[in-house]
């Protein structure tokens, strides 16, 4: 255990003072701040409330007179005031007393277009907001309190299959775009921690270190402590990303009103997590066969880079996965190994995947990541000993299968 | 003699069709320097390997420190690969104390002992540069460190010359024999022949997987005694039946003679000729680099005589 937290402790090390590290690590971080700040200074002027009411003309009586009181927003000063006539209002309007005015028109009837009159700046889409809320509050102000709270609240789906299941609840953008980002940050981890551990295998490879680390360690308790050493340097990474988009959507949530009632997805998480191990096993496998197999680090980026293509390939059906996302595609993708991860991150957001295909996806991650695991530990010992030349597809099948392991090509035998 | 740090017995290693070690044996004491020679694919590395656990054996036994190495017995062995392995991203430092951590000393201990390895080998006011910054004699002392900085009973060092210059390989010389006089045992591989005379008590000559001479150095050279001339007179003494080699060497030739050749019908070869004038005829203890040329280049052309009569015969 002490020679793997070694070669962990020390890929951890060599990894995080790279400058193209520290770069990504605290770059995104920046990015997030710069779009938040972005964002609240945009909500600031774009929605800071004006004080002054909004005026209401009705000229075709559509609507019962309302006393001017506080429009029903629950949360905003803006009162509305009520004008008999189009001139009084505009009179209001141009002495600065009203910041815009409503004049429902005499043919509404039949046309239903309320026409909005402002003297520089359109009202706010929130002010607009506003205004249909007091309408529909007049309409219904003879109701009860209560019957007149749930009309204008209105109904929150909670959709859930017949046989169970996790509901799926609807119209919470903000929630929707986390999980896609927190899924985005998850599957950047375990390519991104893939990419590490090659780049790693093909530097020991280079630098002809493996000969000597494998008179102090074993090939397995090498290749476990740079996995682990790596991963933690994902998971760094994301740490910083996650805790800074929290923070970020915490601030932000105080002056951008899509994500006021924003909640954690924690149950997403948690699969998450679930996927990402037996993921980051299966990737980590085949990133140390290419860097085992190969001699120099361009080319195992190149086969690295077709690879990491198989992981991605949910990417190009985005699309349907909005439209579809129970259509016999997203279900194959979501079983198999390489496109099980992703597809199931994307899936999550906006269906509620049925048990069994989560079951047999993830024991199908699970499998085939043993498998790599194997055949990379097979390889490993006698490829990274492979100065100068690959492995070619004869030499690697022998050794996969011991049928006839194959002398190590180099200047020495 | 003591108990053998190391003892190979009768190992085996194919790689494929290819057998690239075919039974080789032998064993190394404490306090000795032992030669591992052999030219260039003949198995050594594949030996050294082998005895390092690093690849196993498909028949045959190592021990090592008297049973299987294992990982306790890893942090007693120090190994100089002759592909030199750093981190060349890395400073010079943090890579001597990781590869010393991973042989079992604490950081604090081996920064110590670092201290002292790096002012001797020149190397201290370097120790903040990356690897790939320093010179390449610099580079093979600083493995040479590595090898020897958490004090090993076993060490192994494949051509530790490579690459320094006269002072340093003096000084690397000095640091080997210090070791042999402080007890260890060490295992050395190189094609510098006068370095294993100066240095080694005994050898083994690997060839084609073979072991072809496995003894004590001064043995050997007596043994081989009748098989080197030293010859000096006039005339073109390199084309003479029955010697393998001849190198003109301060005004006389010096005629390696393949195995089975007697002196005596070299002299009388040499006597038949009008062109040739001897002034000079006699027995040289033959070196170790002629010793080498004979038995290689001798079982190559046995070899070669082996596989023409088994064509001749098909």
């Amino acid at each position: 255990m002490r020679n793997i937290w070694l070669v962990a402790r020390n890929e951890y090390a060599r990894m995080a003072r790279r400058r193209s590290f520290i770069l990504a690590t605290l770059g995104v971080p920046l990015l997030i701040l710069g779009v938040m700040g972005v964002s609240i200074l945009v909500s600031i002027r774009s929605d800071r409330p004006d004080p002054r009411p909004i005026g209401f003309v009705d000229l075709a009586a559509a609507y019962p007179t309302l006393a001017p009181r506080q429009a029903y927003a629950g949360d905003n000063d803006v009162t509305v005031r009520v004008f008999a006539a189009d001139e009084a209002a505009r009179a209001a309007l141009a002495a600065g007393e009203i910041q815009a005015y409503y004049i429902i028109p005499q043919d509404y009837e039949t046309s239903h277009r309320v026409q909005a009159r402002y003297w520089k700046t359109a009202p706010s889409s929130r002010v607009d907001a506003l205004f249909r809320r007091f309408l529909r509050a007049s309409l219904v102000q003879d109701q009860p309190e209560d019957v007149q709270m749930q009309l204008l609240r209105g109904v929150t789906f909670d959709a859930r299959m017949v046989k169970g299941g996790r509901p799926v609840e609807g119209g919470n953008e903000a929630e929707f775009v986390f999980a896609l980002v927190l899924s985005m940050f998850f599957v950047f981890v375990v390519m991104a921690s893939g990419g590490y551990l090659l780049r790693a295998v093909s530097t020991e490879k280079e630098n002809r270190t493996v000969e000597v680390m494998f008179t102090s360690v074993s090939p397995l308790q090498l290749i476990a402590g740079k996995a682990l050493g790596l991963m933690a340097v994902a998971l760094t990474q994301i740490g910083v990303w996650v805790v800074t988009l929290l923070v970020a959507a915490g601030v932000v949530s105080r002056f951008v009103d899509f994500l006021r009632d924003f909640v954690v997805p924690w149950n997403l998480a948690g699969v998450m997590l679930l996927y990402f191990l037996p993921t980051y096993a299966l990737v980590a496998g085949m990133m140390i066969l290419i860097g085992s197999v190969f001699t120099d680090m361009q080319q195992s980026q190149q086969i690295a880079g077709v690879i990491n293509m198989v992981f991605m390939v949910p990417i190009f059906f985005l699309m349907l996965v909005f439209t579809s996302p129970n259509s016999p595609l997203m279900v194959a993708l979501t079983l198999i190994p390489t496109t099980a991860f992703l597809t199931v991150a994307l899936r999550w957001a906006v269906t509620a995947i049925p048990a069994w295909q989560l079951i047999v996806g993830w024991l199908g991650v699970v499998a085939t990541a043993m498998f790599s695991l194997w055949v990379a530990a097979r390889v490993f010992r006698i490829g990274m000993l492979q100065y100068g030349q690959n492995l070619d597809l004869r030499r690697l099948v022998g050794i996969v299968t011991g049928r006839g392991a194959v002398a190590p090509r180099g200047p020495h035998a | 003699m003591n108990q053998p740090t190391v003892a190979l017995l009768g190992l085996r290693k194919s790689f494929g069709p290819v057998r690239a070690v075919d039974g080789v044996s032998f064993e190394v004491y404490p306090g000795e320097i032992f030669g591992l020679l052999g030219p260039n694919g003949a198995g050594k590395t594949t030996t050294i390997r082998m005895l390092l656990d690093i690849f196993r054996p498909d028949a045959g036994e190592v021990r090592v420190f008297g049973g299987r190495l294992d990982d306790l017995k890893k942090h007693r062995i120090g190994y100089l690969p002759e592909e030199r392995g750093l981190y060349m991203d890395l400073k010079l430092e943090p890579t001597l104390v990781y590869f010393a951590t991973l042989k079992g000393l604490d950081e604090k201990e081996a920064r110590r002992r670092l201290t002292d390895w790096l002012k001797r080998f020149d190397l201290y006011d370097h120790r903040h540069k990356k690897v790939q910054d320093l010179s390449k004699g610099m580079q093979q002392k600083a493995q040479i460190i590595a090898t020897l900085v958490h004090q090993p009973d076993l060490i192994i060092v494949d051509e530790p010359f490579s690459g320094l210059d006269p002072v340093n390989t003096r000084l690397v010389k000095d640091v080997i024999e210090e070791q042999r006089a402080a007890g260890r045992t060490i295992i050395m591989s190189t094609h510098q022949m006068y370095q294993v005379e100066a240095l080694c008590n005994r050898i083994v000559l690997i060839d084609h997987g073979r072991s072809v001479l496995y003894g004590e150095v001064g043995q050997i050279k007596r043994d081989f005694a009748a098989h080197a001339l030293l010859v000096q007179g006039q005339g073109d003494f390199s084309r003479l039946p029955g010697v393998l080699e001849a190198r003109h060497e301060n005004g006389a030739w010096r005629l390696a003679l393949a195995a089975g050749v007697d002196p005596q019908a070299v002299f009388r070869a040499l006597a038949a000729r009008d062109d040739l004038k001897v002034e000079r005829f006699e027995l040289a203890e033959p070196s170790l680099d002629d010793i080498f040329v004979t038995v290689v280049q001798g079982g190559a052309r046995a070899e070669a005589a082996a596989a023409a009569r088994e064509a001749r015969h098909a």
